[in-house]
C-alpha cells in the first residue's frame, strides 16, 4: 500500500480507557498508605505527574508532598477525607528520583518514590530563573507553546515541574474552578487554527474539548457565570481572526456571535506593518470588562484595541495611533494623548482591563510606526518592546500612560510577535517577552519564531515579574513561548476528578473547492515518493503527503457520484503572522491537509489528483 | 474570453471594457487551480468580461505597474482603471461577485 493509514481514538477516551485500567487496578489490589499503587503520568499528557491510589480504614483526609530539591522547593496538598483516596501528583522533577510523602492527617505517613525519566530528551529548556522562593512561593511559571518546545512550568529555582507532551498551544488559564483551559492539540487549518479548548486539570485529566466549526486560536476569557469567551473564525470565508464566540459552559453551544466587520470596515482600517487583506485584524486577544459591559478586542494588524458592547456590538473606541484611519473615526472612537513620555503601542497583544479601568497590553513595538509611515519603520537592532499601562477618559477621551515596563532594555526584550502582560494587584504585573529572536550572527532579529530559527538563527523568551516598579523575577529560557502565567499547581478546586471527559460541540464542514478538475484515472496507486499517510480520528482525518512545489493536487473523496474537492497548496505560504509555528513543517514540500467528518456520511474513497492525473490511495474513510 | 497576453497586447486589450487581469506563474500549484475556476467565470459572462492571463515571471513591467507582489492575483480593470483586486486562490462565486459589483 502507498498510503499508511492509521486510526487514532480522541484523547478523552484513550484518557477514560487508562482511567478505567487504574481503577480496575485499585479495586482488585489491596492498597493502603503503606503500599499505595503508583501509577505514573496516568492521564499520558503530562510526564511530570502521577496519581496515588489507596484506601484507609476510616474517612480521613491526606496530605501529599512532593518533597523538593530543598524545601521551599515542597509542593503540596490536603486532600479532602475520605475512605478511598485517588490523588493526582503534580510537580514532580524530570530525570529525578522523586519522593512523595502521603500523610494521613493525624495518623500513618509514608514516602514513595517516583522515578521519573529525562521528559526533555537532553534538551536544554532553561537559561536561568533570577527569583526567590519567598517570592515565588510554591507557585510555578508556565509557558506556553509558540513553536516547537511545548508547554513547561518552572519553581523559584528554575526546576521544570509541570510539561505537556501535546501540542497544545496560544493561551492557558487557570479556571475558577482550579482546573485549566488551553488550546487542543487538534490542527484542523494551517498554520494554527485549532479544533477547539480543553479543560483540563493540572495533572493532565481532560475533562471536555470544547469544539468550535471555526476553531480556536490565541485567546480565551472566563466569563463570571462561567461561559468561555473564545476567538474563532469563519474559516468558509476570505478573512481569518476576525470573529469572537461565547461558549455554552456545559453543552458547548454557541451562545453569542462577534463579527468584526460589524463594527470595522475592513477597506478602510489603518495597517500595521505585518497587515494583510486575509489577516486584516489580527485578533491576538479579548477581554470582558463587567463594569463597562464591554468586550474589548487586540488588533495586531491594525496596532489597535477596539472596544464595543457587550450586546449590542457597537463601537465604543479605540486605543491606537490614528495616523492612516478615516478622520470621522478618528473623530469620534479615538483618544487623544496628554502628559509625558506617551508612546502608542503597535502590534499589541494581550490586552487587560484593570480594576479601574485602565488599559494595559504588551506593546510590540513592531515597527513602532503605521504602515502609512513605512518609510519611519524601526529595525529589529532599534526596537524595544514594553508592558504599558494606559489611563483613558472615555468622556474627554483622553489617554495617559501611567506604566511601563521593558523599553529600557532596547533589543534584548524586543518580540515582534507573541507575548502578554498579567495584572495581579496595583503596581504589580508580569511582563513576559516570549517571541525574541537572533539571526545567525547574532543580531536582534525580527524574523518571527518558526522563520528565525529556519534560517539558523536562535530564539529566546523572557519573563519579568514587577511589583512596585521593583523587578522580583527573570526567568530567561531557549525557544520562544506565546505567554507566560503564574499559577500554584494545586488549587482549591477539584484537582481530580474520576470519570470521562465529555467532547462538546462540533466541527465545522470543511471548504471544498467547486471547481471540477479533470484528471485521467487508470487506476494508479498514488507514487511513493509522496509519502502519504492518513491519521483518522472520530471527527475529521489528516492527510500528509510529499508533493513537487507547483503541482496541482486536488484531494477527493468519492462515493458513487458524490465527491468531494479539498484543493491541496504545493506553494510554500508566507504566513505573515506566525504566532504559533508548532505545526509547520521543516520540509515545505510536505503538506498537511486536515477534513472534518462534518456534512459526510459514510464510507468515502480517498482519491488524490496530480496535475491531469487521477491516483488511488486503497483507502475508505468512514464518516 | 480568456487569453494568455505580454505586455503589448495587455496594454491593447486592458483599456476596454470590464477586464480581469490574471498575474499566474506556471510554477504555482493554486494558479494552476485557478485556471480552472476562471473556465468556469468565463462561461458566467460570456463576452461581457475579458479574462487575460498574465505569467507573472515574464511581465516584470506590468508586475511592477500594477504593484503585484505575489500570484495568483487578480486585478479587475473597468476601461483600463482598478477596480478591484484579489489576492491568492478563489472560489468561483468570491469572482463572479467581484465582477457582478462593477458590471
Amino acid at each position: 500500500m502507498s498510503v499508511n493509514y492509521s486510526f487514532q481514538d480522541h484523547l478523552i477516551n484513550r484518557q477514560a480507557e487508562a482511567e478505567a485500567q487504574m481503577l480496575k487496578r485499585f479495586e482488585e489490589g489491596n492498597y493502603t498508605i503503606a503500599n499505595p499503587l503508583v501509577v505514573y503520568n496516568a492521564y499520558l499528557v503530562n510526564p511530570l505527574s502521577a496519581v496515588i491510589c489507596f484506601e484507609t480504614e476510616e474517612e480521613t483526609a491526606v496530605t501529599l508532598t512532593v518533597l523538593g530539591k530543598t524545601v521551599q522547593g515542597n509542593i503540596s496538598h490536603t486532600f479532602p477525607k475520605a475512605k478511598k483516596h485517588v490523588l493526582p501528583v503534580v510537580g514532580l522533577y524530570s530525570e529525578y528520583q522523586n519522593k512523595v510523602e502521603i500523610r494521613a492527617y493525624r495518623g500513618e505517613t509514608n514516602v514513595v518514590t517516583i522515578d521519573v525519566p529525562d521528559v526533555f530528551d537532553g534538551k536544554k529548556v532553561i537559561f536561568s530563573m533570577d527569583t526567590t522562593p519567598e517570592y515565588l512561593q510554591d507557585n510555578i511559571i508556565l509557558v506556553s507553546p509558540a513553536g516547537e518546545d511545548l508547554a513547561v512550568g518552572f519553581d523559584y529555582a528554575g526546576d521544570a515541574r509541570w510539561h505537556m507532551n501535546l501540542p497544545c498551544v496560544f493561551d492557558v488559564k487557570r479556571l475558577k474552578n482550579g482546573n485549566l483551559i488551553m488550546g487542543t492539540n487538534r490542527v484542523i487549518q494551517m498554520p494554527y487554527y485549532m479544533s477547539g479548548l480543553y479543560e483540563i486539570s493540572p495533572c493532565g485529566k481532560i475533562y471536555k474539548e470544547f469544539r468550535l466549526p471555526g476553531g480556536y486560536h490565541h485567546d480565551e476569557f472566563e466569563m463570571e457565570d462561567g461561559n468561555l469567551l473564545v476567538l474563532t473564525d469563519d474559516l468558509r470565508r476570505n478573512t481569518v481572526e476576525d470573529m469572537c464566540v461565547l461558549v455554552d459552559r456545559n453543552t458547548g453551544a454557541i451562545l453569542k456571535t462577534w463579527d468584526y466587520k460589524k463594527f470595522l470596515n475592513p477597506e478602510t482600517v489603518s495597517h500595521s506593518g505585518s497587515w494583510s487583506d486575509h489577516d486584516w485584524f489580527h485578533n491576538n486577544a479579548v477581554w470582558y470588562d463587567k463594569n463597562t459591559n464591554s468586550l474589548t478586542f487586540s488588533g495586531r494588524h491594525v496596532d489597535a484595541m477596539v472596544n464595543i458592547d457587550f450586546e449590542t456590538g457597537d463601537l465604543n473606541w479605540i486605543i491606537g495611533d490614528p495616523a492612516g484611519w478615516p478622520q470621522e473615526m478618528v473623530d469620534k472612537y479615538f483618544f487623544k494623548p496628554i502628559g509625558n513620555n506617551f508612546e502608542w503601542q503597535y502590534e499589541q497583544h494581550a490586552n487587560v482591563i484593570t480594576p479601574n479601568g485602565d488599559v494595559m497590553c504588551f506593546d510590540n513595538h513592531h515597527y513602532g510606526h503605521k504602515a502609512v509611515e513605512r518609510e519611519q519603520f524601526l529595525s529589529a537592532d532599534n526596537s524595544y518592546s514594553r508592558g504599558v499601562r494606559y489611563r483613558i477618559n472615555t468622556k474627554d477621551m483622553t489617554i495617559e500612560q501611567v506604566w511601563q515596563y521593558g523599553k529600557d532594555r532596547g533589543a534584548e526584550f524586543f518580540s515582534p510577535y507573541i507575548c502578554n502582560v498579567e495584572y495581579y494587584n496595583e503596581g504589580h504585573y508580569m511582563v513576559h517577552s516570549g517571541g525574541i529572536a537572533y539571526d545567525k550572527d547574532g543580531n536582534p532579529s525580527e524574523a518571527l519564531g518558526a522563520f528565525a530559527s529556519s534560517q539558523g538563527g536562535h530564539l529566546e523568551s523572557i519573563t519579568v515579574e514587577i511589583c512596585d516598579n521593583k523587578k522580583m523575577l527573570e526567568l530567561h529560557v531557549p525557544g520562544n513561548y506565546y505567554r507566560g502565567e503564574k499559577l500554584k499547581l494545586y488549587s482549591d478546586g477539584i484537582n481530580l476528578e474520576l470519570g470521562k471527559g465529555q467532547i462538546l460541540g462540533q466541527m465545522g464542514v470543511t471548504l471544498e473547492m467547486d471547481t471540477e478538475v479533470p484528471a485521467d484515472s487508470q487506476g494508479a496507486m498514488l507514487p511513493e515518493s509522496c509519502s502519504a499517510r492518513v491519521e483518522d480520528e472520530i471527527d475529521r482525518f489528516t492527510f500528509f503527503s510529499r508533493f513537487e512545489k507547483g503541482q496541482l493536487v486536488i484531494l477527493q473523496l468519492e462515493k458513487g457520484e458524490e465527491i468531494h474537492r479539498y484543493f491541496i497548496s504545493t506553494t510554500a505560504v508566507p504566513f505573515l503572522a506566525m504566532c504559533c509555528g508548532t505545526f509547520l513543517d521543516s520540509d515545505d514540500r510536505n503538506t498537511r491537509t486536515n477534513i472534518n467528518k462534518a456534512g459526510l456520511e459514510g464510507d468515502y474513497d480517498l482519491r488524490v489528483i496530480i496535475d491531469d492525473q487521477k491516483y488511488e490511495t486503497g483507502i475508505k474513510i468512514h464518516c | 474570453m480568456i487569453k494568455e497576453v505580454n505586455s503589448a497586447e495587455f496594454k491593447e486589450l486592458a483599456g476596454q471594457g470590464l477586464v480581469l487581469a490574471d498575474f499566474f506563474s506556471t510554477t504555482c500549484g493554486p494558479c494552476k487551480m485557478l485556471s480552472f475556476v476562471l473556465k468556469d467565470v468565463e462561461k458566467e459572462f460570456g463576452d461581457d468580461l475579458t479574462i487575460l492571463k498574465v505569467d507573472f515571471d515574464q511581465n516584470k513591467d506590468l508586475t511592477a505597474e500594477y504593484g503585484v507582489t505575489g500570484y495568483p492575483t487578480l486585478v479587475l480593470l473597468k476601461d483600463g482603471a482598478e477596480v478591484g483586486r484579489l489576492q491568492g486562490l478563489q472560489q468561483k462565486p468570491v469572482i463572479i461577485k467581484l465582477v457582478k459589483d462593477h458590471q
